[in-house]
């Protein structure tokens, strides 16, 4: 069968090639379980899912497909049914009475499909009585794929690039990265008339900023935000030419590669001889350097996601704005990765509440938002775009509708790029979608003194 | 019958209880134990505990979560209610127990067991018939699921029966083997089926929040394992 059509998906032809998958399959299975620590929620929850179906009235998917393959618990099922038969007494007891299944390479492609419809948005978390952590499944189960070479193509290139090719995902030479610094620097003088610098390689400094390395080619507004508040504020920090990328796909589809990437971040940050992460507009980017004492330690440095440091400025008095606030209707998307768990939810609302005189919300928000339709990196899947807008994305788009807004703010380079083709496939027009530090840019003055 | 009515009430449900509790202390040991060793490997160690805390009081007394969906929650609750408070606080049970152990406990008055009684049964059937007509839950459901909910409503009406002689039109004693019979299958039940979430589930969303605590260098380990350790991405 042809790799361009076996999946919804473009894999590479190792995916399609390799001989003994199902038993390659359970090898790598077999791996995670001894070298990791997902037997413990594998076997409370292969023991005690109740088969409530709540999380398919909470899944956006299945509110929009009817699919019975969308309901989180049918998914996880899928999994856990492999875990059962293979990893515990009961299983292959069964199994040696001649009973029990049988893992097939149609299976494994079953789940190929299945667990890449699914964004890991955890919504569905929180409404199991069980507490079982769908997006977890989803999680572990992309590596096990992983394992057997089923990796999306858009994402197994990316990281190839980071890890093995120019060092990061958009694979931005150095002197293009100092380009793009300077370009930036004149614009803001022009459009502006400030004097800000993106200091490079600069050691000693206080934070080294990891942006979606994808922001210098596409969201020259959020850095020149991100930029002009650390000027206004007096902010140590740096952009290291070792590394300037805060994209991990290794979150969407291996821990084995999200380790390695997340090590690369703290070795920029030793390099550079700083003390803080200062992660830009991205949701994933700042989840994953949340795990940076899971690979690194407890002495690894602190992480700061750059609404926080915003908001802690604004807060203090140390960002001088004009006194016109943005005038038109703004809303806010919660990015699921840094406000599933409520960690980021309310810096970026204060921080908009100061800045504009008609903030609305969305419903539902915070810990409860809908995701972009983009998450667990399908955004980088353009082959499955009349998905993600379309099935994936149908609910954000009413609810972005039901706003009237006509900025949508998204602090997250994947929520951006997604939810800006749900706005052109779903008829919102007039609807811009921009990060935050791009509006709190327009209201900086860059005169007054605080 | 009256020997075998004996047999149910000694030996048999000896065996069922002490089935019943130590099957859950089995699942409750193995879990804390792995719970132990999955934080010890974890390279993070630091837990949101009040975020835990909440979360699980949250779905132990779950009467916010209702509105997330009433009709099912509705019945889900007044179910768990009814079958958890009968049994351990009916007079008629309270006064064995005595006679056992000496060990006594506050009752409920016997008019508020039966409305609890009838609201057990009238939930279980209204239990399955919910399972049986939501698409999405009739696709997800085994046999467990639809028998589990009967089998635990027969205890309800042949204890009913027994404390209303009027309405039992069979003999007491056939009536009272039932109920205990039933009463001892559910508790061999409890720890081999999804009912041992009557022990696990304090400890599920802190189970959930250590699924994300990995040890460091698995990807490593787990490279040399599968001879991917020289592999390109």
């Amino acid at each position: 069968m042809n790799g361009k059509n076996r999946y919804s998906y473009y894999v590479e032809d190792t995916a399609l090639l390799a001989d003994n998958r199902p038993e390659k399959f359970l090898e790598a299975f077999a791996a995670v379980l001894e070298h990791s620590n997902y037997a413990l929620p594998l076997d409370t929850y292969s023991r005690l899912s109740t088969k409530c179906s709540r999380c398919a009235a909470s899944c956006q998917l299945h509110q929009s497909t009817g699919e019975d393959r969308d309901i989180p618990c049918h998914r996880s099922e899928l999994l856990l049914r492999i875990y059962r038969r293979y990893f515990t007494l009961a299983g292959i007891l069964q199994a040696r009475l001649g009973r029990g299944f049988v893992l097939t390479d149609d299976y494994l492609d079953e789940m190929a499909e299945s667990f890449y419809r699914c964004t890991a948005c955890r919504r569905c978390k929180s409404t199991c009585p069980m507490g079982i952590d769908h997006g977890l499944i989803t999680h572990l189960s992309r590596w096990l794929l992983a394992e057997i070479n089923v990796i999306p193509k858009a994402l197994l290139v990316a990281v190839r690039e980071q890890l093995d090719g120019v060092g990061n995902t958009s694979a931005i030479p150095v002197p293009a990265l100092r380009d793009t610094c300077e370009f930036l620097e004149e614009e803001l003088e022009e459009l502006y008339h400030a004097k800000v610098k993106y200091p490079i390689d600069v050691e000693g400094a206080e934070f080294v900023f990891f942006p979606a390395v994808s922001d210098f080619l596409l969201e020259a507004d959020t850095l020149m935000g991100n930029a002009a508040v650390m000027q206004v504020t007096g902010g140590s920090w740096t952009i290291g030419t070792g590394n300037f990328d805060g994209i991990n796909y290794g979150l969407f589809y291996s821990d084995r590669m999200m380790e390695r990437i997340v090590q690369n971040v703290v070795s920029e940050v030793h390099r550079l001889r700083a003390k803080k992460v200062l992660v830009g507009e991205c949701g994933h980017a700042t989840r994953s350097a949340w795990f940076l004492p899971t690979f690194c330690g407890p002495a690894a440095p602190p992480v700061v996601n750059c609404m926080q440091y915003t908001w802690s400025q604004l807060e203090a008095g140390k960002i001088p704005l004009r006194d016109e606030k943005i005038p038109e209707c703004v809303t806010y998307h919660d990015p699921c990765n840094i406000a599933r768990t409520g960690r980021i939810t309310e810096e970026p609302r204060e921080i908009l509440r100061t800045i504009c005189k008609d903030f609305v919300e969305m419903t539902p928000n915070r810990t409860q938002n809908y995701c972009c339709g983009g998450g667990g990196g399908t955004v980088s899947i353009d082959e499955i775009r009349a998905f993600r807008t379309g099935p994936l994305g149908k609910r954000k788009a009413d609810q972005i509708r039901d706003t009237g807004a006509r900025y949508l703010v998204a602090p997250c380079a994947n929520c951006k790029k997604q939810l800006r083709e749900v706005c052109q496939d779903n008829g919102l027009n007039d609807v811009q979608v921009v990060g935050l530090h791009d509006l709190l840019l327009k209201v900086i003055d860059f005169n007054k003194g605080v | 019958m009256e020997h075998w009515l004996e047999w149910a009430r000694g030996p048999a449900f000896i065996f069922s209880f002490s089935f019943m509790i130590l099957g859950l202390a089995r699942h409750l040991g193995l879990t804390l134990w792995e719970i132990y060793r999955t934080w010890q490997r974890a390279g993070d160690k630091t837990l949101p505990l009040s975020q835990i805390w909440w979360s699980t009081i949250q779905w132990l007394v779950p009467v916010g979560r209702i509105r997330l969906n009433p009709l099912f929650s509705f019945t889900s609750i007044l179910f768990h209610i009814a079958i958890l408070i009968v049994p351990l606080f009916l007079a008629g049970h309270v006064v064995l127990w005595f006679r056992g152990t000496g060990l006594s406990w506050p009752v409920i008055p016997n008019a508020f067991a039966d409305v609890l009684t009838i609201v057990a049964v009238i939930t279980a059937v209204v239990l399955v018939v919910q399972r049986l007509s939501a698409k999405s839950t009739r696709v997800l459901s085994r046999p467990q699921d639809y028998v589990l909910p009967l089998i635990i409503a027969v205890p309800f009406v042949s204890g009913f029966l027994v404390m209303h002689p009027a309405y039992n039109p069979f003999s007491y004693s056939t009536v009272m083997f039932a109920h205990v019979m039933s009463a001892n299958l559910i508790m061999v039940l409890i720890p081999l089926t999804k009912l041992t979430h009557a022990a696990l589930l304090p400890g599920v969303q802190l189970v959930a929040e250590l699924g994300w605590h990995w040890p460091p260098d698995a990807g490593n380990r787990l490279a040399l394992t599968l001879g991917k350790d020289k592999e390109r991405i």
